[in-house]
């Protein structure tokens, strides 16, 4: 709990810092700007005195950078301050002392986030941050495979909304930056026989009765100051904190959660090749909530591209998982190598995840099936460029959408000014099969420099020019 | 026939009371003539070697050292030309003779490459299952004296030998032995030479170090506070029971997990009770559970737990404190880095899977103190390149120390897991210090053994050679000025 409070101070205190610098957009202060030098110490210095202590600022200069947004510039710079992103453009005005890195010739682009991730330093259950392995070999695993976040633990899965998980940051050697946020993402899955349907109406309308009496409650207890706060309804939490925003809904659409410690094909979700009904009911539950869920791996879901985006779902799929279908059943349509660039276009955001393993992949492991694991998300989602998805946006299924997914879109999966400095320095094309991670920085500090570390020093990147000789 | 059953039993009887004396007169003991080595070379440990010089053993002490000091009349001379002398090594961390071995791996060089990228099993007593605060328990109350365990350690060069207890958190007070013991009494030279203290990154651990430190942090304030009505001081088994007697009071659980049986050294600031609480005594006396004013609490029995760890933070002991992989000594700073008290860290293991020690050597050195862990080589995590935790932290400017395992068998391999050590940049000096003074400092024994100097037990190791050279042999080990017989 303490440590949890600190994080949440921490975070407090860091936004405050950063208000002022938000002003100035993605490019920075203004060379000759008075007022950018002036804006930055005071506003928030006496909320707390680490804040006394002199930022450190660390400037990736020179690279095309990929936002994670869509939009990539070319030859600009990201300057960091302490952990969070100071500005973003070109021609930046870099501030005394600030170490340089120059990524000349080189691709940057935000951390991946994985959706769904095992291993890496995070423990198997809650409480997340009283396990977490800031020295394990795997997070330096991940980092070389770009990861710099992903969501740990149990979506969960059943009649009602559960799981138990955390989005968890390669924070190599830093316990404390390690869990980002705890239970973002509660699950259900789908079809549901119709009297579990009637209960979670009756759930989302009691905890709408209840985030109703919460609202009146201030206004209630001043006239009367005997008045109690209005009790949570039982088994209504979870539901709660979707309405509220905590937490996103995700949907499994082959009956039973998505567990990533061995779940195998029988519990992957999504693994039907029609699942039409259960996106319905998936996208009915959604319009009970009145906001987007996350539906895990349809594999129909190309089919009903319009009915999904109606309602602000998002989608989590592998492109490579293949579902054949049924030639003597026309309603068994398989599943399509064209899924994410059908819902993309439709509006959808997607994120990309590799095919469900049957020794439980989503790890950087090297004890799974090829292919099967997160040791290259990129390819993963070169796999829906492949399918047409547009390749400037086929990056934002790794980042600020998969992000999206989550529910931590606000602090990381892109590089906006004000949000965590997860920062990737590559060799080439953020997609393309050939590229290494060259150096990740997280949190601001740099974790994984590839001529460093054991796992890929050894290799150089086979290049064009190779080939020309 | 007659005659000479009589002249037998006479004889016999005789013989029995010579016996006697001998065993009883501690005269005969340190009355025996002093030993003299001479032209040995002595590691001193502390000061200079000793190149060629003589070292005088008297009444189990050393009674001089040096390289012109020369051996006293009537004295023993040992000829001790081409000979080394050390002092007798210090084992900080066993579990010899009891159940469980303190290492999980113990053979020599077993977790010397790493672990090769298999998840190793937590290490015993690392699980956290069930922790709680025991700190007054007794490991020695666990141990049974006629092992042939202690005097086989003895012969491989061990003459003190420390017994850690096992168990997540708080599992107790270790012992400090005295190998050639027979019997419980003869074994014990402390029962309570040190509080274990064992972390593990997990949330009940880390909950109780948390609640628990507070606690003894408050009975340190409360221990602070001037008599105002001094109290004779009750029997602990009488505060056991008054605690019993009243739920409700201060930690009843904790107080009720352990009977306490005069674990208690008398402490003279012994629990100064203002006036106000004196009024609820009454009630204390009959045990009444009605006894709840809150305003005017009785005496709070003492959870004898508690009170070792409250000595602990005032350093009236010592720990030893024990965190495998620098991922645990982050999580240990976050629970309890503040918390100060005299210290000696032990690392079981090269845990390449949470990180060795030498990738947190600026939390190390804020620690303070020395560290304990395998005379080994490491890796760097899932792979052959070889890594050298001893020397970066030697390097670092940390005092390092190391384990002797558990039996006879490891200590035997030691000195050839001390060159590989050696070889690969540790200095020497630092490698033979690390498995004798060092460790005497963890145990809080450094002014009696560790060392070589005037004035402290005789406790030798005498080698054929260099004890760093695959040549040397250990010749003979003496314990407190006696050679030790080499067949029990």
């Amino acid at each position: 709990m303490r440590i949890q409070a600190i994080l949440a101070l921490a975070v407090l205190a860091t936004t405050l810092v950063d208000l002022p610098a938000q002003g100035r957009g993605r490019r920075g202060p203004r060379p000759g700007d008075p007022n950018a030098e002036a804006a930055t110490p005071p506003v928030a210095a006496p909320a707390a005195p680490a804040e006394t202590k002199p930022k450190h600022y660390l400037a990736i200069v020179g690279g095309d950078v990929y936002l994670g947004t869509g939009q990539r510039l070319t030859g600009a710079s990201v300057l960091i301050a302490d952990d969070k992103i100071e500005a973003v453009g070109h021609n930046l005005t870099l501030p005394e002392g600030t170490t340089v890195i120059d990524a000349k010739g080189k691709v940057v682009s935000p951390g991946f986030v994985a959706v769904i991730g095992a291993g890496m330093g995070a423990g198997r259950s809650a409480p997340f941050a009283d396990a977490v392995n800031p020295f394990d070999p795997e997070i330096k695993q991940g980092l070389a495979a770009g990861i710099t976040s992903f969501l740990a633990g149990s979506t969960g899965g059943g009649s009602a909304p559960s799981g138990s998980n955390a989005v968890i940051k390669l924070a190599y050697g830093d316990v404390k930056a390690m869990v980002v946020q705890e239970d973002s993402v509660v699950g259900m899955s789908v079809p549901l026989p119709l009297a579990d349907r009637e209960k979670f109406a009756d759930t989302v309308k009691k905890a709408r009765e209840y985030l109703a009496a919460i609202e009146e409650f201030p206004k209630k207890k001043a006239a009367d100051a005997n008045a109690k706060e209005p009790p949570m309804p039982g088994g209504a939490d979870k539901v709660v904190a979707i309405l509220r925003g905590k937490a996103r809904l995700w949907v499994s659409l082959g009956g039973g959660g998505f567990n990533p410690f061995g779940g195998g094909r029988r519990g992957g979700g999504g693994a039907r090749a029609n699942d039409i009904e259960g996106i319905r009911q998936a996208l009915e539950l959604s319009k009970l909530l009145g906001q987007g869920i996350v539906l895990q791996k349809p594999t129909s879901a190309w089919l009903v591209p319009d009915e999904i985006a109606a309602t602000g779902s998002m989608v989590v799929l592998s492109p490579r998982d293949r579902m054949p279908a049924d030639p003597t059943d026309p309603d068994n349509t398989g599943s399509n190598l064209a899924s994410a660039a059908i819902l993309a276009a439709a509006g959808v955001p997607i994120a990309v995840t590799c095919p469900v393993g049957m020794f439980g992949g989503a790890g950087v492991g090297t004890g799974g099936i090829l292919g099967q694991d997160l040791n290259t998300p990129q390819i993963d989602a070169a796999f829906a460029v492949r399918g047409g998805l547009d390749n400037r946006k086929a990056l934002r299924t790794i980042t600020l959408d998969s992000a999206k997914m989550i529910g931590a879109e606000a602090r990381i999966g892109s590089l906006e000014v004000g949000k965590d400095a997860d920062v990737l320095i590559l060799d080439g094309d953020p997609l393309h099969y050939s590229t290494f991670v060259e150096t990740a920085v997280v949190n601001g500090k740099v974790v994984y420099e590839k001529g460093k570390e054991t796992l890929y020093s050894h290799i150089d990147r086979h290049t064009d020019r190779q080939n020309a000789r | 026939m007659s005659l000479q059953h009589t002249t037998l039993r006479a004889l016999l009887a005789m013989a029995a009371s010579i016996a006697c004396a001998v065993a009883q007169d501690p005269a005969t003991i340190t009355d025996r003539r002093p030993v003299a080595f001479t032209n040995a070379r002595i590691l001193t440990m502390s000061g200079n070697t000793i190149e060629r010089g003589t070292l005088v053993v008297k009444n189990g002490k050393i009674d001089a050292l040096g390289a012109d000091v020369t051996a006293p009349a009537g004295a023993r001379i040992v000829d001790g030309t081409g000979m080394t002398i050390m002092p007798g090594l210090v084992s900080a961390w066993s579990r010899a003779g009891l159940a469980g071995q303190a290492e999980p791996r113990n053979e020599a060089g077993g977790g010397r490459r790493g672990n090769r990228g298999q998840q190793a099993p937590m290490p015993m007593g690392g699980g956290g299952g069930g922790a709680q605060n025991r700190a007054a328990t007794k490991v020695i109350e666990n141990i049974y004296p006629k092992q042939e365990v202690f005097g086989d350690l003895l012969r491989t060069g061990i003459t003190s030998l420390a017994l850690t207890p096992q168990g997540s958190a708080f599992p107790g007070l270790g012992a400090l032995l005295r190998p050639d013991g027979k019997t419980l009494e003869q074994l014990t030279a402390r029962d309570d030479a040190f509080v274990m203290v064992t972390m593990a990154r997990e949330q009940q651990t880390k909950k109780l170090f948390t609640e628990t430190f507070e606690k003894a942090k408050k009975l340190v304030e409360e221990r602070k506070k001037p008599p105002e009505a001094p109290k004779p001081a009750e029997a602990p088994a009488g505060d056991q029971k008054a605690g019993e007697a009243k739920p409700g009071e201060q930690k009843p659980g904790e107080a009720k997990t352990e009977p306490p049986k005069g674990e208690q050294p008398p402490k003279p600031e012994d629990k100064p009770k203002p006036d106000e609480k004196k009024d609820g005594q009454g009630g204390q006396g009959q045990g009444a559970p009605g006894a709840q004013a809150p305003a005017k609490k009785p005496e709070a029995p003492k959870d004898p737990n508690l009170e070792v760890l409250a000595d602990l933070l005032e350093g009236k002991r010592k720990a030893i404190l024990q965190i495998d992989s620098a991922a645990d000594l982050l999580h240990w700073e976050a629970v309890a880095g503040e918390v100060k008290f005299p210290r000696t860290l032990v690392v079981s293991r090269h845990d390449t899977m949470s990180g060795t020690m030498d990738v947190v050597l600026d939390q190390l050195k804020a620690m303070k103190c020395a560290v304990l862990m395998q005379p080994d080589l490491s890796s760097l995590p899932r792979s052959r390149f070889l890594t050298h935790p001893a020397k970066r932290l030697h390097d670092a400017g940390i005092e390092v120390g190391f384990l002797l395992g558990d039996n006879p068998n490891t200590t035997r391999v030691l000195f050839f897991r001390l060159m590989e050590l050696v070889r690969s940049g540790l200095p020497a000096d630092v490698a033979l210090r690390g498995v004798t003074l060092v460790p005497a400092k963890a145990l809080g024994i450094e002014a009696r053994t560790g060392s070589l100097e005037v004035g402290k037990d005789a406790d030798l190791l005498v080698f054929r050679g260099d004890p760093l050279t695959p040549t040397g042999e250990l010749q003979s080990v003496w314990l407190a000025g006696r050679e030790v017989p080499q067949q029990p």
